[in-house]
């Protein structure tokens, strides 16, 4: 067979990726056994010397592979796969960037890179824990890279590569058999439009830069374990495992923020699957850091610390694999499609889950254990529990996120609750409960003893107040359930003690206050959940009262009824709001939805006026993409996206009828059922490409017509064209008006024209609109910062901590 | 020792619980004909639309009704009703998963549906057919 010479292909940016990989994996595996070797056999220096250089080498082949892809979405060569799977020629520069993580491999590629640069780190700041802990990264740097290779090893297809060039993965393709196929592709298949947008920029590097965070604590304690330094790894790993609670709660957080923004399902957690899985690694990580916070202060639960962070990078290898492969199904906004990798991502967990098994039963035993008599009034006890209570919370998720797989080992046929939100809240909250007031309870006592009588004082006092600000706040918020009266208590209850905790070192030393003001954080962030999902108000929902079919049960009719249409140009009385929807405009691909919200007080008068652009595209490939629009306020949001819009087509048209034919010179009008038409002259300046009709004719006037309606003016302009001897007309149709107009003739001494009109029902410009009010949500997004400026100040102490013992 | 037997106690009593109530919360997929028999209780069932028999949807005279015939894996035919808009793109589903209860033994009310269609976005086009 002859050999095709294909043109136009860029090859050298793909063969670069696939050597970078290669190199990439080979460097890892080289890095791995040279930083075993040398903490090994510590007397032979070469070996430290030479992993550090291969690690070197490893961080270029990473940089290199980003690069090369980068370069290629970047340039639009759609002869690869991933560029055309994933790009597109229109996006902005800034979208690209989230093209990179919208495949499967480009987020494996994501997390190398972190790891790389958590490895460049601690390469400088591991000290005598350099060589173990770096063995340890490289390890799964071996496993992460082999993701990307894209190689039959022995019939197993063994990763996926990014640079995989099109006419290869489809091979059966006629086109892609012809030497200029790549002039026939003339576009990528574009990213996803729920990712356009620029919070999908931002969210999953922070999310996978928390993701990559939870290797360090674990390869701290495997260092720990292969070194027999049982209780030193510790310290160093606090602040890790502090920058990784950090970290990923912020990645998770801008998820949440992400779905609100951009999302129609109208709120910011909607315990998805994916979300699920990366909230569950981040409780155990909570725990984790607790743990080991009661191990510096007591010298106890020292087991239990090992655990927690070997769960809780394990867990991340669980949530990989529950998202890629494809176990989820259908069942997830963030689903991956299965690139048949499941097989290699069960190795990987399982590689590390039985390297942290057999290493901890092995030194099971000669972990240093303090027996210590139990202390109610004490706070590693109290925290303690905290950390038990994480572990419910976290089993209980797993267990219903896992229900898949449990079908898949067990083959049942379980399928999801069918109020997941019901089932999920009837625990967590709860937990949520215990988990603050065990916070404010902690946060009250002393390591090792307090005085009873002094904690039940304290308890009594701030507990008393707490009571009274719930009390308050119950009110202001307009809550009515007992069960949000006790979150609502347990919330203000931590942010009250913590205050007072936090109260004599926010005077002086705020360093060392970093717990107190992320369990502030904390609290104010239940309370922004608890108000706003409490009292989140469906304002477009159908408050007539009437149900439209009989037989069914009022009640639930009426719950249903979430969505309103609205005309354009007609205002509709919408809770306290008055909305009119006055027409749309499109921009790049989204068609942005005008509406106008009234706020009306009680005598029915406008106080406020603002307007809102719900927006959505219309995609060839997932049909209508909506997109909200909100309006923030301090006190509450006003939510809203556009649920359905009528598609611009001609089916639902009634045919035309009433024709007439008009002379018109130009200023004539003519009245008709629909509107006022006015000919305002005529014009040469026709464009011949748009219509094929026009492509050959020898001259082309067309016609200005404007209509005029009750409230608007729109303007057709129908075509007369001459070609040879036969004559060509081009009708245009006014939509909006219904109004169609024929051009017929033309007198060319008088310029006088003849039009013909005919007339159908107008079409109607509607959008069905949803919208809703979350009250006070901003407590959730302050509280979030509030948090992570407790969690910066605590990584700082800790890290100062290690400076000043060295 | 005591208080940890006991917080062990209450630690193994929480995850039985979660076990149970995962266990109980959970819903199974079914036919119809389950549905029908055990008329009120939700189900998830999986179908394909008729395409023969109408989809109604008048957001004029109501934005929150919709439906559709849908015919389950043994065969058995139902009409579905849906209170919600007209999930768009709904003719291209290949196989569509509703959750919700029969109303009566022609009747099924959706609470949910959830859609699988042929173009899953990244799936997309095949580039062979260009």
């Amino acid at each position: 067979m002859q050999e095709i010479i294909f043109e136009g292909e860029h090859l050298l940016p793909g063969n670069l990726g696939h050597f970078s990989v290669v190199l990439a994996f080979a460097t890892a595996i080289f890095s791995s056994a040279a930083f075993f070797k040398a903490f090994r056999s510590p007397d032979e220096t070469g070996w430290g010397k030479s992993a550090v250089i291969g690690f070197y080498l490893h961080a270029a082949a990473v940089l290199s592979i980003v690069a090369s892809l980068f370069y290629i979405i970047y340039s639009h060569y759609f002869e690869y796969q991933y560029a055309w799977q994933h790009s597109s020629t229109d996006l902005p520069w800034y979208y690209m960037i989230s093209c990179f993580w919208e495949g499967q491999e480009g987020s494996f590629l994501l997390w190398i890179f972190w790891h790389m640069v958590l490895g460049l780190i601690l390469l400088f700041t591991a000290k005598e824990w350099k060589y173990p802990v770096m063995f340890v990264l490289s390890l799964s740097q071996i496993a992460l890279t082999s993701m990307l290779i894209g190689v039959k090893v022995f019939g197993y297809k063994l990763g996926s590569s990014p640079f995989e060039l099109m006419r290869i993965v489809n091979e059966s393709g006629p086109v892609f058999s012809m030497p200029d196929y790549l002039t026939r592709i003339k576009d990528g298949n574009g990213l996803n439009p729920l990712l356009q947008n620029y919070w999908m920029v931002i969210h999953p590097p922070t999310l996978f830069f928390g993701f990559a965070c939870t290797i360090v604590p674990f390869a701290y304690a495997m260092a720990a374990l292969m070194q027999k330094k049982y209780t030193e790894w510790i310290k160093p790993a606090l602040p890790w495992a502090l920058i990784g609670v950090m970290v990923l709660g912020t990645g998770i957080i801008m998820g949440g923020f992400w779905a609100y923004e951009s999302l129609s399902f109208g709120g910011y957690w909607a315990w998805d699957p994916v979300e699920n899985a990366s909230l569950i690694p981040w409780l155990i990580l909570i725990g984790a850091v607790h743990t080991m916070l009661i191990y510096k202060a007591r010298k106890t639960a020292l087991h239990f610390s090992y655990l927690m962070v070997i769960t809780s990078f394990v867990l991340v290898l669980y949530a990989t694999f529950l998202t890629r492969s494809g176990i989820l199904g259908n069942s997830s906004v963030h689903s991956f499609t299965d690139l048949g990798m499941s097989g290699q991502l069960l190795v990987f967990l399982l590689m590390f889950l039985v390297l942290a098994i057999v290493l901890m039963v092995v030194h099971w035993k000669k972990i240093p254990t303090t027996s210590l008599e139990e202390n109610a009034y004490s706070r590693e006890f109290w925290m303690f529990i905290g950390a038990l209570v994480l572990i419910v919370s976290a089993f209980q998720i797993i267990l219903t996120t896992s229900l898949p797989v449990i079908n898949k080992v067990f083959g049942s046929n379980m399928a999801p609750p069918t109020d997941v939100i019901a089932h999920y809240n009837k625990w967590q909250l709860p937990i949520a409960i215990l988990i603050a007031l065990l916070t404010a309870t902690a946060q009250l006592l002393k390591y090792l003893k307090t005085d009873s009588k002094k904690f039940w004082k304290e308890a009594a006092v701030l507990g008393s107040i707490s009571l009274v600000l719930t009390g308050i706040a119950f009110w202001w918020f307009e809550l009515n359930n007992w069960l949000y009266f006790i979150l609502l208590f347990a919330s203000v209850y931590t942010i009250v003690v913590n205050f007072k905790t936090a109260w004599p070192f926010i005077q002086g030393k705020i360093k060392v206050s970093g717990a107190s003001v992320a369990h502030i954080g904390f609290g104010l962030m239940l309370i922004g959940v608890l108000v706003s999902s409490a009292n989140k108000n469906v304002i477009s929902r159908n408050n007539t009262g009437q149900a439209f079919f009989d037989g069914e049960d009022q009640k639930t009719v009426k719950e249903n009824y979430e969505n309103i249409y609205l005309e354009q140009g007609k205002p509709v009385d919408m809770n306290n709001y008055r909305v009119t929807y006055l027409g749309d405009s499109s921009k790049w691909v989204n068609i942005y939805y005008k509406v106008r919200y009234e706020q009306l007080d009680k005598e029915g008068n406008v106080k406020n006026t603002f307007m809102l652009y719900p927006n959505g595209q219309i995609n060839p490939k997932m049909g209508f993409i909506a997109n909200p629009d909100t309006r923030h306020y301090l006190s509450h949001d006003v939510f809203t996206y556009v649920s359905s819009v009528p598609k611009k087509n001609e089916e639902n048209d009634a045919p035309f009828h009433n024709e007439k034919k008009h002379e018109l010179k130009q200023g004539d009008s003519v009245r008709t059922n629909n509107g006022m038409v006015y000919f305002d002259g005529l014009h040469t300046k026709v464009d011949r490409n748009s219509s094929p009709e026009l492509a050959n004719v020898d001259l082309a006037v067309a016609a200005k017509i404007r209509i005029v309606t009750l409230d608007s003016t729109y303007t057709v302009e129908p075509v007369y064209a001459i070609e040879g001897n036969g004559i060509v007309s081009i009708e245009k149709v006014s939509d909006e008006t219904g109004l169609r107009f024929r051009f017929m003739n033309i007198d060319p001494k008088t310029e006088h024209i003849l039009i013909e009109t005919a007339e159908r029902s107008p079409r109607k410009n509607f959008i069905i609109m949803k919208a809703i009010v979350f009250p006070y949500i901003n407590f959730l997004w302050g509280g979030t910062i509030v948090m992570i400026i407790g969690f910066l100040l605590s990584i700082q102490r800790r890290i100062t901590e290690i400076r000043r013992s060295n | 020792m005591k208080l940890k037997y006991i917080i062990a106690i209450v630690l193994i009593a929480a995850a039985i619980g979660a076990i149970v109530s995962t266990y109980g919360d959970s819903s199974t997929y079914v036919a119809f004909d389950t549905a029908v028999e055990n008329m009120g209780s939700e189900y998830h069932v999986i179908g394909t639309l008729n395409r023969d028999k109408p989809l109604e949807y008048n957001p004029e005279k109501d934005a929150n009704h919709f439906s559709f015939y849908m015919q389950d894996s043994l065969g058995m035919e139902m009409k579905v009703i849906y209170h919600n808009t007209k999930p768009q793109d709904f003719e291209r589903s290949e196989k569509i998963v509703i959750v919700g209860k029969a109303l009566n033994k022609d009747e099924f009310e959706a609470s949910q549906i959830l859609l699988k269609c042929p173009s899953k976005y990244t799936e997309g086009q095949k580039p062979g057919e260009l």
